[in-house]
This record gives structure tokens, sequence and C-alpha cells, in this order.
């Protein structure tokens, strides 16, 4: 386990709460502010692969919380020793109504798809991404459909239930 | 060849070849593609049943929806469906077709496939053996044999309420309509 980073970590954000799961992972909880230079400067400590980025939706709070996952892609990476592959989660929280965040493509390419997914099914929007488009879905919905208002059910009710069977009239 | 059908062979040879020659659209939607490999490779063998996957859907006459449909797969079905040439068979596979499966309230998959295009048969399960699937090859046999895999005969003569009904949940579909709609299928039923 790297010590080493944790403290560096914890010397350079000193706002930034970091803890830890399991061996194998650091939680840093830090506020939007701080997170993108956090991102610049653990892709420097090595943390240069950027897995996931994952969206909570905290409806009794009005936040959303965005998760960042990255771990390194080099195991005998010079600043991360040991065997074991090490996550650092990176989570950070944002209000609810309106949701903005500001894009990281810049400092991470591959996550131009995630926050376009997030974009889509969580509704948050990234400024400063190029092609905030639609991802998967092919129908537009009132409220984006992975949010805890959205109401499956009644969805259904209204949408698919509403498409007639076949009936077979015959002259 | 099986001597007994010698008889069957002479009288119907379109229907009997029709039966013994089902060329499968090799589509994958959903989990149930899983079960399709073993089917048609050497330990269950789909070969036997005169079934082989073909490429294209315009050499295809039988087309196995093997899973739960989402909007955007469905685009695609109905435009692989209406490239095939008649006569065509479908066959829904699994549970998820039927009604929804396990995907009942869904935001995004489609809980009545026989709603947007013409099914002939099901094979209910989650997942069905490839047994099943040889099971549901022979009853569509039969119901060639009797013609009542009669699916795209339907889609012809009820179009206009298929066509409906696709546009109703996926907006203006891109492609011009396959046989005539509205006032024009009337006038030509009558």
């Amino acid at each position: 386990m790297n010590e080493g980073l944790k403290e560096k970590l914890e010397k350079a954000f000193p706002h930034a709460a970091i803890t830890s799961m399991r061996d194998t992972d650091y939680v840093v909880t830090a506020d939007k502010e701080s997170v993108l230079s956090l991102l610049a400067y653990v892709k420097d400590a090595g943390f240069d692969h950027l897995t996931l980025i994952s969206c909570v939706d905290w409806i009794d709070e009005g936040e959303f919380e965005l998760v960042y996952i990255l771990s390194p892609y080099m195991k005998d990476n010079e600043q991360i020793s040991g065997n074991e592959k090490i996550n650092l989660i990176l989570k950070t929280r944002i209000a609810r109504g309106n949701p903005a965040f500001q894009t990281v493509t810049h400092i991470f390419e591959n996550a131009e798809p995630y926050e376009r997914e997030l974009h889509e099914l969580f509704g948050v929007h990234f400024e400063g991404h190029k092609r905030l488009i639609p991802l998967f879905l092919e129908r537009a919905y009132d409220i984006p459909p992975f949010r805890k208002d959205f109401d499956t059910r009644r969805y259904v009710k209204e949408v698919f239930d509403n498409i007639p069977a076949i009936q077979d009239i015959k002259a | 060849m099986d001597r007994n059908k010698i008889g069957k062979w002479l009288k119907q040879p379109a229907k009997m070849a029709n039966k013994y020659s089902l060329n499968a659209v090799y589509f994958c939607t959903g989990c149930g593609i899983i079960e399709i490999p073993p089917v048609i490779t050497a330990r269950w063998d789909a070969e036997r049943f005169g079934i082989i996957p073909v490429a294209t859907p315009r050499q295809g006459n039988l087309f196995m929806i093997t899973g739960y449909v989402s909007l955007k797969t469905l685009r695609a079905i109905i435009r692989t469906y209406e490239q095939m040439p008649d006569p065509k068979y479908t066959v829904g596979f699994g549970s998820c077709p039927i009604n929804g499966g396990m995907y009942w309230d869904s935001y995004n998959t489609i809980k009545h496939l026989d709603r947007y295009i013409p099914v002939d048969g099901w094979i209910a399960g989650c997942m069905p053996r490839p047994e099943a699937v040889f099971i549901g090859v022979t009853h569509l046999w039969t119901l060639i044999e009797k013609d009542m895999a009669n699916g795209y005969l339907r889609y012809r003569e009820h179009y206009d309420q298929y066509r409906g009904n696709q546009e109703k949940l996926l907006g203006k579909l891109d492609w011009p309509p396959l046989y005539a709609t509205g006032i024009a299928q009337k006038e030509i039923a009558a």
C-alpha cells in the first residue's frame, strides 16, 4: 500500500477527505472546485486510466454525486509500487436542480462517452464538452430516466401499454 | 431422406422445401443469442433440421428474436424483417419478447413484440434450452404444413396497424412504407 501518495494528497489538498474502504483503494471526497486540479494531480501521480464516471442521485439531499474511478495502467509504476492494483475513487457533489459541472475531457480524453451517458441518463450538463449529444436513447424523456423521481411504471403504462394489439378484422 | 415422406414431397414440393430449408437470419439481440452458437454447432447441430444461419436478411426466411428488444433494436428488427423475402417466419425466443419478461417495467424495452411485427411462434423460457429451439422448429413445421405460419400475410393485410404502432413508438420512420397504407390499402383490399 502506497502511504506516500496519501500524504502527498493530504498535503496538496487539505480540504479533501481521504478514506479507504479496503486495502486496495482510496476514496477521496472533494468539493467541486478542486476536482479538476485533483484529477490532473493524480494523473501525474500515476493514475493514468479513468475507468469510469458514475453518478448517484441523492434526491433527499438535493444533490448529485459524481464518482470518478481511476486506476494505474502499469502495476509497477515508479510512483505506485506493490503488486496489488490500486483504485482511486474521487467523489464530489453538485446541486441537483439545474445540474452542471466542468468537463474533464481535456485531462482524460476517454471521459467523453461517460459524460455523454450521464448527460443523457441523469441530465447533468458538462460545460466545455464538445459533443454532448444523445448516446443510447431513442426517445426524448421529460425527466432523464435514471433519476430517482422518474416513475418507470407510470411511463410504461403511458407509453408501452398504450400501443394497441393488432386487431384481426376480417372484411 | 425419409421414405415415408416421398408422397408429401411429390404432392407439395414447394411447401416441403420451405419446411426443410429454414435459413435463420443471424441477428443478435438480447441475451438469448448465447444459446444460438451451441444450437448451430456440432453438439446440437441445427443443420439436421435444415436450419442454417445466413449472413444477410435477403437470404433468410427464419427470424429469431432472441431476447429483450430495446427501442433501438426494434428499429433494426423492423428494417431487417422488411428486407426478408416471402415467405418468412418469425419466432420470439425467450420470455422478454412475449410480455417484457424481467424488463416489464423498463423505460426503454418494448413489452409485446407482436404489436410491431407479426410473430408466428413463441419459445418460452428464460433462457430456453437448445432442445426447446428444436421443439419450436418442429412446431413451426406443423404450422407451415397447415398454412398457419402466415405472419407475412398478416403483415401485409394489417400493415396500417403495424406501421401505425411502429410510428407511435419510434416517431417518424426514415424509410418508406413496405406496402400501401391508408386509403390505398383499403382500395387494394376492395
